[in-house]
């Protein structure tokens, strides 16, 4: 099990290195956007290849963080239910979703996804858009991304089940940092120098799932 | 046995679905899951393609190339460091000083400022964490009723779903396949009617319970002159003087040299330019030492600048026609950036920050969506849809019938989802049965946005209230001003708080069924600039019988999907109801 769990935590590395690196991308495809419609009105000047290099950087945001989202825990999760019971049926319910549910369907479609992008690859299928980009890159980000998932989700099993047999504390609960509200809040009392009421609302945590 | 599932698949299926997402596991991946399983199902009892599950590398290629979804990320950015760029509790601030020495002021600055930062942050949980921190107090210590000041707050807060630019009008826009930019410009009259309607209420309650919402004393004020009137007179001078210059441009430049110019265009720029002028007013008196104005008068015009500086660069931008809601966005970003710059309060953590919220909320929203499109893929397949059809259309009243229940279920659903959840897999369900009973889809859309905006105030699930009760003293405290002590606010109060509120929403919806002008109203004018659109927001579906349209944006319907279309057609031959739908977007 402890080598197991030496696995889990390199896969966290990865996938927390990962997500780091490509949430970058955002600020990225901002300016690039930003930039592009500026350039577009002001000399008029357009390029199609523009406009696809911002949805490969969304896609490669979303694809390539999904498995740090889930290292997060902020997959969103209707918990009316899980959300009573006891950290030990929690962590039994993501054993049986990874198993049952998260990997059937990843694997599935990184299976299905492979081929699609091996046949863009050969024949150099490039985007129908005049001066677009070239396809293949954009299809190789599903299988891996789907993998990093896949990945991901071997790292949650080992955890839930060093939890369930008590070698490590609750994976589920892993508030680490402050969150963005309860940094704004501290923010403002700071500001404000409410010291009464800052020390009245110490220890209530702002919810950590940001849902707007 | 094999007969009954075969007679029953798409109720079973349905069913599934409920019971997997009630286990609690994320929602995206259950979506998915089930989707597949029941795939495998269908194709074991031959009620399936083979080949379905081989589409679905094309749906999610379909999500990627969208361009409607790339908006996402660049509001949620946008409102993320707008939240912390200080503009929430410099308005606060000013306005709440303006308002509060009338009965209710300081409930109508906080309805006021509200619509403004839904007009730019659009940030339900910051609005309500700003206002929870700064207005509150003030409410508590000049003896507001606690129950309506909270309410007020966690109402106002939740403008931000219906007030353009909002992510949910942005994902209804993509589930209901019409124009990101028609969705806010049907949803900004109902947006302003319900601040209206909020601040009707406290109107209201000034009148029959005047000890609920009192007047704050002049001293409550800072910002006064030296001898100690108001000022508010300067501040009235600026106003008219800036409506004159607003009706004089009106007349001389549009109806004298430029009659034939739109009306949406004219009302942006004619807004502009008395905006500017009574900016460039008090810039010039400020900086000058002239004195012209009072500080009140002053402050007010510097603190509305920028948030009225983003909605034009945002909103006004996107309804001229000069950029696409997802250009809007990043112009919007770009622009909140500058500003908290200006301000130095960027700094590498928040920047950190904000791209890794962003990151992270754009991967589980698409996740869902992708989870969503897999279902359906399924779901369709087996003619799930037909099923849904069939249940709606049989209800009683037909299309008025048809929009009851619905927001009927949307609103007791709300209780328990979020309006992401909604959004992907009830729109799905219920946009083509709407479209067949002859309901306009953006009117649709905005319709259910301002019901699925309850989902934020439904008591004890509620996100506003939730933020609220974090940031609102929960013991007895002693207020530093005043030196006394004050009273908690209690959860029960909260929840009783909002309750008016759901009922102002649940009028509102009654009053757009009513009177559909509402939404309406500001699509009319719309149509004329949508012409010179320079890109299409959302292309239309490429309607092949069977294909394969995904997505949005502009999906290449390159060689493989091509082939994949005619490998699915070749099919759809042999078994006419075998073919996966394109999905409603």
């Amino acid at each position: 099990m402890s080598s197991l769990l030496a696995v889990s935590r390199l896969i966290d590395r990865v996938s927390d290195r990962i997500g780091s690196s490509i949430y970058w991308f955002v600020l990225v495809a901002v300016l690039i956007s930003a930039a592009n419609a500026v350039v577009r009105k002001a000399f008029n000047y357009s390029s199609n290849s523009f406009l696809e290099i911002q949805w490969y950087l969304f896609s490669m945001i979303f694809l390539f963080c999904a498995g740090y989202t889930l290292k997060n825990n902020e997959h969103v999760r209707i918990d009316i239910i899980s959300g009573r019971l006891s950290p030990r049926a929690r962590a039994g319910i993501d054993i049986f979703g990874t198993l049952f549910f998260l990997f059937p369907m990843a694997f599935l479609i990184m299976w299905l996804s492979w081929p699609v992008f091996v046949e863009a690859y050969t024949r150099h299928e490039v985007s129908t858009n005049a001066g677009g980009l070239i396809i293949w890159p954009a299809r190789l980000m599903v299988p891996i991304g789907f993998f990093l998932l896949i990945l991901q989700g071997v790292s949650e099993l080992i955890k839930r089940i060093a939890f369930l047999k008590g070698l490590i504390p609750d994976p589920g609960e892993k508030i680490v940092t402050k969150t963005a509200e309860e940094e704004l809040a501290e923010e403002i009392l700071r500001a404000r120098g409410e010291r009464a009421i800052a020390e009245e609302i110490e220890g209530i945590a702002v919810g950590r799932v940001e849902r707007k | 046995m094999s007969a009954f599932l075969i007679e029953n698949i798409a109720p079973l299926m349905f069913a599934t679905l409920v019971i997997v997402l009630l286990i609690g596991y994320p929602v995206a991946f259950a979506l998915a899951a089930v989707g597949i399983g029941w795939g495998l199902v269908g194709i074991e009892l031959g009620l399936l393609q083979p080949t379905l599950l081989q589409a679905l590398p094309e749906r999610i290629f379909g999500v990627m190339a969208n361009d409607t979804l790339l908006a996402i990320p660049f509001f949620t950015f946008m409102g993320l460091i707008l939240e912390r760029s200080g503009m929430a509790e410099d308005l606060l601030d000013t306005i709440g000083q303006l308002f509060g020495p009338i009965r209710g002021g300081l409930a109508y600055a906080v309805i006021f400022v509200g619509a403004l930062l839904a007009a730019t942050t659009g940030v339900v949980a910051a609005s309500v964490i700003s206002m929870g921190l700064i207005s509150l107090p003030i409410m508590l210590r000049y003896g507001y009723d606690r129950r309506l000041a909270s309410g007020v707050i966690a109402a106002s807060g939740t403008l931000a779903q219906i007030i353009p630019p909002s992510l949910v009008l942005i994902i209804m826009a993509d589930q209901l396949g019409r124009s990101v930019g028609d969705m806010y410009a049907g949803a900004f009259i109902p947006g302003i009617v319900l601040g209206a309607l909020y601040a009707l209420y406290v109107l209201f309650c000034t009148f029959a319970r005047p000890a609920w919402a009192p007047a704050l004393p002049i001293e409550a004020r800072t910002l006064r002159e030296p001898d100690g009137t108001s000022g508010n007179r300067s501040l009235l001078v600026l106003t008219v003087i800036a409506l004159a210059i607003a009706v004089a441009f009106w007349m001389i430049y549009y109806d004298r040299y430029n009659p034939e110019t739109a009306t949406d265009e004219r009302i942006v720029i004619t807004t502009s330019v008395a905006i500017g002028a009574a900016f460039f007013a008090a810039l010039l008196s400020k900086m000058l030492g002239l004195g012209l104005f009072s500080k009140i008068a002053e402050r007010v015009t510097f603190v509305l600048i920028p948030p009225l500086a983003l909605i034009f660069l945002v909103l006004g931008t996107i309804f001229l026609g000069v950029a696409t809601p997802t250009e809007g966005g990043a112009m919007g970003a770009t622009g909140a950036l500058i500003m908290a710059l200006a301000r130095r309060r960027l700094s590498l953590p928040l920047l950190k920050q904000a791209m890794n919220t962003t990151a992270k909320l754009s991967t589980f929203v698409v996740f869902i969506l992708i989870g969503a499109r897999v279902f359906s893929l399924t779901f369709y397949g087996v003619n799930g849809h037909v099923w849904v059809e069939h249940l709606l259309t049989s209800l009683p009243g037909g299309q008025l019938g048809f929009l009851i229940v619905v927001n009927i279920l949307i609103f007791v659903l709300a209780f328990f989802l979020d309006y992401f959840e909604l959004a992907f897999i009830i729109i799905p369900l219920v946009a083509p049965v709407a479209e067949k009973l002859g309901v306009d889809l953006v009117w649709f859309g905005v319709l259910l946005a301002v019901n699925m905006q309850t989902s934020f105030m439904h008591p004890p699930f509620g996100f506003a209230l939730f933020y609220l009760r974090s940031v609102a003293p929960a013991k007895e405290f002693l207020d530093r001003l005043s030196g006394r002590r004050t009273a908690p606010v209690t959860t029960g109060q909260i929840y009783w708080g909002a309750v008016p509120f759901v009922l102002i929403q649940v009028f509102m919806i009654g009053l757009i069924i009513a009177f559909p002008n509402i939404v309406s109203g500001g699509l009319a004018t719309r149509e004329k600039v949508d012409i010179r659109n320079i890109r299409i927001e959302t292309p239309p579906e490429v309607s092949t019988p069977g294909g394969s349209s995904f997505g949005g944006g502009s999906a290449d319907q390159d060689e493989a999907t091509k082939a994949l279309e005619r490998e699915m057609r070749g099919g759809s031959e042999k078994k006419p109801e075998s073919p996966p739908e394109p999905p409603p977007k």
